[in-house]
């Protein structure tokens, strides 16, 4: 048993693209303790939203592992030609990917990544309702609901919740992307370049609202390639030719 | 849960749907009206047939006829499931309209009257029987002529306010012609299968019984019966009236009741040979109308005794030809004996296909009896009689008509299938526009699976949706099919689509069956589902971190 709540280990991904691989992570190893706060810097292309991806199981390495709580994310590399093969389905690793995404991951885009035909309310209650069958949500539906309230009121997005995403600016879209990551209470949120897409006074009010969320205790592992934006994490990495380099 | 939510919201949200709601609610409408008309065609086809031949039809297919009928009928009286029997002649004849050019080649019926109205529905579909009951004969008759009476007080004509803008001596039918009116005048019956003429419109102004019909008027003399008696004739219809596109007949004042018409027959001897064409006036005694066009346009009506009289298929003595001695008797023929049966026997519902059997059993079993000491042909005659159900009879007609609705119902659904292949069209471009979605579903933890549910539930709305829509729009347009087309003939008369010469009946038939509709709402959904498989499949194994970076 290790204290860390996510493990990479000698994580490995490589593109083909024609006849060029492009292998973009060589092995990369990282430990994130519960609670923490890391920021991996890279520069454009290096890798970092793959990692993260890899990492939020949103992606399948060619190698290497990734632990959660000690739990195997992928399949144990020979059973993993395929990302969501029928094998990987059948070990039960795609599944229990699906189930970290459900309940214990958060996910941050840099380009928001909401529904454009939900307003507000519904981006963010779609989280919940997506863990739930029609029985469960017929019972979890007030609770859920008032949860995504108490969320999108802690984000400042109390007034907008019948707007639709086309009707936000874009410091509040990234709002409501991190209120629909945190509904759920995940155990670890992802941001991949939250601030990338925003002026800086939108980056850095975002910020805060991020630098809160983790002095409340939520573990974060953001990817940037803004220095300023890495500096508020507690530990920054630095990925550079396919490997995580302490700074 | 939120399979349910995303597949409704992209059906009110994505309006590129509606298309594909709309190819399956045109070809559910489609295929329904094309099932509701071929199969009311085929409905009205066996519900004509069976209401002008009755229940089982006994007959030798031969334009010579076959004997011994009196008989049979006479035997199977006794049986317990007939009601009753009538035998029926069938010829043709040229038919020509006293003082006229005009002649038509026509199928002539011989029947007995008061038998026929109990064994079909012949009854039902005369015209003058119906507002004049009880004065259709096909005896001889004189024609009937509306006179004037001269005693009674002057009638006032009246204007459209009812201001008096004249008077007049009352109009009178002969005593038997006017009590029969006044009857159905009391009990309620209107013509509502003429449309107004000059005449009606001077009888409801006067506030008097309307004369319904076309009849001889000798306004300076008292109603008469008048002319020289002859046999009465029951005339199709279609012969003697005009159709107009709202489904009325146009009557013309040149063919009154009880008017002379001129038969002009060809008989045949009981071995086929053909003898020298006869001539008879008739009386014009009512029209018929079955429905089936070739029938109303084609067929006369005439008394059975008489036709077979004129034909030569009655009694008559045989003659040695070398000799010239009577060596014993022709048995009278006929051309098919029309028998209805009755519904149940003791309590237990008859079998009409075994009681056909039994009665064609007993009828080939004169062929050997020696009660009857037939001829050689007569035997023959006898030998080729067969007895059928109604539906039997008409098998070489609505056998096909199956066929063919079942063929066109089949080519129509392969039609359909566009439809189908619309959908997946439809999805799956919905689907590459919604790439980037479906990666922030799986993002969220939406599971293969269950996306592909969501484009599946997709497709399956939109059959929902649209074969509904398109069952309602297929179910009005074929119980408003005929007013519809009856407008389009007014419109302009070359959009006429239901030709009744061609389709045998005077409507486009409309019925629309339950069970129609529910397969084609069935196999519109499961058309519309499989249409989306591909899209969902599609949707379903897509890589999250590949579609959210889909540009």
């Amino acid at each position: 048993m290790s204290s860390s709540l996510l493990v990479a280990q000698g994580v490995q991904k490589t593109y083909v693209m024609g006849r060029v691989q492009l292998r973009v992570l060589r092995g990369c190893d990282l430990r994130v303790a519960p609670g923490e706060f890391v920021a991996i810097m890279g520069k454009s292309g290096s890798g970092k939203s793959t990692l993260l991806h890899i990492l939020g199981a949103l992606d399948v390495p060619q190698a290497g592992q990734v632990l959660f709580h000690d739990e195997p994310v992928f399949a144990p590399p020979g059973r993993r030609r395929f990302a969501t093969s029928a094998l990987d389905v059948l070990y039960g690793y795609e599944r229990r990917r699906i189930r970290y995404r459900r309940f214990a991951f958060g996910f941050v885009f840099q380009f928001y990544h909401l529904l454009p035909e939900l307003n507000v309310l519904e981006n963010v209650l779609l989280a919940r309702m997506v863990g739930a069958s029609t029985f469960v949500w017929s019972r979890q539906r007030a609770r859920a609901r008032a949860d995504t309230l108490a969320v999108l009121g802690h984000m400042g997005l109390a007034e907008r919740l019948r707007h639709r995403p086309a009707e936000l600016s874009g410091g509040e879209r990234q709002r409501v992307a991190i209120a629909r990551a945190l509904v759920h209470k995940p155990q670890i949120l992802f941001a991949d370049e939250p601030t990338g897409n925003l002026d800086a006074a939108a980056g850095a009010e975002l910020m805060s609202l991020i630098k809160g969320l983790h002095a409340e205790g939520q573990t974060i592992v953001m990817v940037t390639h803004d220095p300023t934006v890495a500096g508020q994490a507690d530990r920054i990495l630095r990925l550079e030719e396919g490997q995580l380099r302490q700074v | 849960m939120y399979k349910l939510f995303l597949t409704l919201r992209y059906l009110r949200k994505r309006r590129i749907a509606y298309f594909a709601i709309a190819a399956v609610l045109l070809c559910t409408a489609m295929v329904l009206i094309v099932m509701s008309v071929m199969g009311g065609f085929l409905d009205q086809l066996k519900f004509k047939a069976r209401g002008l031949l009755g229940d089982i039809i006994v007959d030798n297919k031969s334009y010579s006829g076959f004997p011994l009928y009196e008989e049979f009928i006479a035997d199977i009286a006794q049986w317990p499931e007939i009601q009753i029997a009538t035998p029926v002649l069938y010829s043709f004849g040229l038919l020509r309209f006293q003082d006229t050019a005009q002649t038509h080649t026509v199928r002539v019926v011989g029947v007995r009257l008061e038998e026929v109205y109990e064994v079909n529905a012949f009854k039902h579909g005369l015209y003058y029987e119906k507002y004049y009951p009880g004065t259709t004969t096909l005896a001889e008759q004189q024609q009937p002529v509306i006179g004037v009476d001269l005693n009674a007080e002057p009638i006032e004509l009246k204007d459209n306010k009812g201001e008096v803008i004249g008077r007049g001596a009352r109009p009178l039918l002969p005593p038997p012609y006017e009590a029969a009116l006044q009857k159905s005048w009391a009990a309620g019956v209107r013509d509502d299968e003429t449309p107004p003429t000059e005449w009606t419109e001077i009888c409801r102004d006067a506030n008097i019984p309307i004369i319904v019909g076309e009849h001889e008027v000798d306004p300076l003399h008292p109603p008469a019966l008048t002319g020289d008696p002859w046999p009465g004739l029951i005339i199709g219809r279609d012969i003697i009236a005009k159709r107009l596109a709202d489904g009325t007949y146009k009557r013309y004042s040149m063919y009154p009741r009880g008017c002379i018409v001129t038969l002009t027959m060809i008989p045949t001897t009981g071995g086929g040979s053909v003898d020298t064409p006869i001539k008879q006036p008739f009386r014009y005694a009512d029209d018929s109308r079955t429905g089936i066009y070739e029938i109303d346009s084609q067929h006369v009506y005439c008394d059975f005794a008489l036709l077979q009289k004129l034909l030569h298929m009655d009694q008559a003595e045989r003659v040695d030809p070398e000799s010239g001695a009577v060596v014993g008797t022709v048995p009278a023929r006929c051309s098919q004996i029309q028998i209805k049966i009755h519904e149940s026997v003791g309590g237990r519902p008859v079998n009409v296909k075994a009681v056909a059997q039994r009665l064609q059993e007993h009828y080939l079993s004169y062929a050997t009896n020696p009660r009857f000491k037939l001829s050689i042909g007569d035997t023959q005659l006898v030998e080729y009689v067969e007895a059928m159900t109604w539906e039997e009879s008409q098998s070489h007609i609505i056998a096909p008509v199956e066929k063919e609705r079942q063929l066109v119902t089949i080519l129509f659904a392969i039609i359909s299938l566009v439809a189908a292949v619309l959908v997946l069209c439809i999805l799956y471009m919905i689907v590459l526009q919604k790439t980037r979605d479906i990666g922030i579903i799986k993002a969220i933890g939406g599971s293969s699976g269950g996306v592909a549910l969501i484009f599946i539930s997709y497709g399956a709305a939109v059959g929902i949706v649209g074969s509904t829509l398109g069952t309602v729009l297929g179910y009005y347009f074929v119980r408003y099919i005929n007013p519809f087309q009856d407008w389009l003939t007014r419109v302009n008369p070359a959009w006429q689509v239901w030709d009744r010469s061609v389709y045998s009946f005077d409507e486009i038939p409309h019925t629309v069956r339950g069970h129609d509709m529910i397969a084609v709402i069935v196999a519109a959904i499961a058309a519309s589902t499989l249409g989306s498989l591909l899209a969902a499949w599609r949707a379903g194994a897509m890589q999250p971190v590949e579609a959210l970076r889909h540009e």
